[in-house]
């Protein structure tokens, strides 16, 4: 089992990205699990077609723990695993806990073992603002860390961030950088400050995604481009990266 | 002094009779009360158990009070340490770094090395996701010399999923290592107090001559470790179930759970199943039957009709002995229990059925600090927190099962039944004393 686990920037387009890559890989034939680590709880909309799911922390909340695995899991696109670990009340709990008890709350259903995926995702929010949101990267979950960012400030000043954190736990033995992704802002000098970030923190730019209108329009389909427009040329780039992870991941394993 | 104002306190929620009482959980969980009968062990006590370990409590500085006092009790302050957390440790993400280098400074600190660092993260390092896997990882890579057991100070882990206590128990095992086997040799594992020497069970043990070994018995760390080398676990304390499962995985131990009993049948049968087990002969324990019998009879000729309450503290079979006593003619009226264990729910259900109007009463409930909870008729209590709760002078000072198992252990039950009910004594100056026979940091 391979797991990874994407970080960036919040609205660098984490979700898009991560659901196109499983519907790319489920499409290979491949067992896959997507986490939504973000209290928006929206991550693998594009894959269910359906407007919310049922998230961990509502299940726990309203259940305490008389729930099932079935209960916190929707199919989506090609048997793809969907989950929402969700979050607290706006302006009230902590959305870090939220993700710690959310992920405890998987492993303890038996997520991993009973679905036996080739792949977990984990789209996790932000720039790792707290230790639960470092909880994907802890030994037992991911493998690999990728990054997402744009050439746009505070989108590299996020990624930074995430790369500093890693450095921070490398003694832990979590997760590790794995590479960063360039999603394309159209900014001025974009692919060099991207390529400055990646040799600052030691790593390397292992795809880019270009922007395209076809996103927003799989995205109002509730759909991932990759069903909606599988002959577009930006599915054809989503294939590509998402061969690419797979390949970096695997080397991590 | 604070004096209680408004009305009286009603007994609902508190207490229900066993009829209407709901399997396994027959109390609400709320606001809790602790009585002060304190013979029961705590996470002090049990693993002091283990010869040259040593324990670092991490917490706030208020929050410690009861086990630093607790070891003070004991005379351990010198195998007691903490680690106190303050509010940057929780901004600045030093939680981890925190445990890691507070353990150095106590191991500097140290006189002499010891064997076993137990240490105790709190609620707070669960609440905030405290990589605790990691701060183990580092330790041993930084101690090698030290083993580590990963217990818990957690309420929060004491009433759902696998509990602390089970946890726990397991890790004063965790030491251990993987040996050649003697096949003449048994372990007795997740025990506070050593099972009696004239028990049925030691005597299965050792009269077929098997050498027996028990964390409860040892007092050294070489001690300690022979016990690897046996090749069978036996348990009779359901926290321990979990514990035998691990090491049977891990060591290679065969394992084997005879459940305390206090019916004769059932006794036979246990010991009958671990004869098997060990390929010995059964034993013909009909003697052994009749002696039971002959002791309650002469119990029961004493203490005659007493009202009679007991306590889930006594032993791990709480209604299995009330339904002993009561199928021997003995009036037993109350029970203290917060819930039903589910190796006595065959007896519970059979008490409903055939003893309808016996009273459980919660040990927990907050009600159970103002309810008037006195009574005022003779009444024989078997425990400490039934004794505190009835407010009798004549009682069983008792806890922890007291060591017995078996036949024998009935007789012995039978025989202390007698004693409190012939001799008066002040429940105040036996209850307040932590763990009941701990004599472990002499």
């Amino acid at each position: 089992m391979i797991k990874i686990a994407v970080y960036g920037k919040g609205g660098i387009g984490k979700s898009t990205t991560v659901s196109n890559i499983a519907a790319a890989l489920a499409d290979r034939g491949l067992r896959v699990m997507q986490i939504g680590c973000d209290p928006k709880a929206d991550s693998t909309n594009s894959l269910h077609g359906q407007a919310a799911i049922p998230t961990i922390l509502d299940l726990i909340r309203q259940k305490g723990d008389a729930f099932s695995l079935k209960d916190m899991t929707v199919k989506g696109y090609k048997g793809v695993v969907c989950v929402e670990a969700g979050g607290p009340a706006p302006g009230m709990g902590c959305a870090g806990r939220g993700i710690i008890a959310a992920l405890e709350k998987l492993k303890e259903k038996g997520a991993y073992d009973i679905y036996k995926p080739d792949i977990v995702m984990y789209d996790v929010l932000g720039d790792v603002v707290c230790g639960g949101f470092s909880m994907p990267m802890r030994k037992g979950y991911a493998d690999a860390v990728f990054i997402i960012t744009s050439g746009e400030n505070m989108a590299i000043h996020a990624a930074a961030n995430i790369a500093m954190a890693l450095e921070n736990f490398k003694d832990r033995g979590y997760a590790r950088l794995a590479g960063i992704i360039l999603n394309s802002r159209n900014v001025k000098h974009e692919e060099e400050k991207v390529l400055e970030l990646a040799s600052d923190i030691h790593s390397a730019v292992i795809g880019s995604l270009s922007r395209s209108t076809v996103v927003q329009e799989a995205e109002e389909l509730h759909k991932t481009v990759i069903e909606a427009y599988p002959a577009s040329s930006m599915a054809e780039e989503y294939r590509i990266l998402a061969a690419a992870i797979y390949k970096e991941a695997q080397k991590r394993r | 002094m604070l004096t209680r104002i408004g009305k009286a306190v009603d007994m609902q929620g508190a207490a229900v009779k066993i009829k209407e009482a709901v399997y396994p959980n027959p109390f609400e969980s709320g606001l809790e009360y602790t009585p002060p009968a304190r013979g029961t062990w705590n996470i002090v006590h049990t693993n002091m158990l283990v010869p040259e370990s040593h324990q670092v409590y991490i917490c706030a500085a208020g929050c410690l009070r009861g086990v630093v006092l607790t070891a003070a009790e004991m005379g351990a302050m010198d195998r007691f340490s903490s680690i106190l957390v303050e509010e940057h440790n929780l901004m600045d993400g030093s939680m981890e770094n925190l445990i890691i280098d507070g353990v150095g400074d106590i191991l500097d600190r140290l006189p002499r090395r010891p064997k076993v660092m137990f240490i105790y993260p709190a609620c707070i390092h669960r609440f905030m996701g405290c990589d605790m896997s990691a701060v183990y990882v580092q330790l041993q890579r930084r101690y090698p010399d030290i083993g580590f057991g990963e217990c818990y100070m957690d309420p929060i882990m004491r009433k759902s999923g696998l509990t602390a206590e089970a946890r726990t128990r397991w890790q004063l095992y965790h030491f251990l290592t993987p040996q050649e086997h003697d096949w003449k040799s048994v372990n007795i594992i997740g025990n506070n107090l050593p099972t009696s020497e004239d028990s049925e069970l030691v005597r299965l043990i050792k009269d077929n001559g098997f050498i027996l070994r028990d964390l409860t018995l040892c007092r050294t760390y070489e001690e300690y470790l022979e016990m690897g080398k046996s090749a069978v676990n036996i348990s009779y304390n359901p926290q321990m179930i979990y514990g035998g499962q691990q090491m049977e995985k891990s060591l290679g131990q065969k394992n084997i759970y005879i459940p305390l009993s206090f019916d004769c049948l059932e006794i036979r049968n246990e010991l009958y199943q671990l004869a098997d087990f060990l390929g010995v002969q059964h034993l013909d324990y009909s003697p052994n039957m009749l002696q039971c019998e002959r002791s309650l009879a002469k119990a029961k000729d004493v203490i005659g009709d007493t009202a009679i309450a007991l306590d889930y503290a006594v032993t791990f079979r709480p209604f299995s002995l009330a339904r002993l006593l009561l199928d021997h003619g003995f009036n037993v009226t109350r029970m203290y229990v917060d819930t039903i264990p589910s190796e006595d729910k065959a007896d519970f259900e059979y008490l409903q059925q055939c003893y309808p109007n016996l009273m459980l009463y919660a040990t927990v409930h907050a009600k159970m600090r103002v309810m008037d909870r006195h009574t005022t008729e003779p009444l024989l209590a078997i425990g400490q927190k039934a004794a505190y709760f009835t407010g009798t002078r004549h009682f069983v000072d008792i806890a922890e099962c007291g060591g017995f198992y078996g036949f024998t252990g009935i007789s012995h039950m039978a025989a202390r039944m007698v004693e409190a009910f012939l001799e008066e004594k002040d429940a105040r100056d036996y209850i307040q004393i932590k763990g009941w026979r701990c004599r472990t940091c002499r």
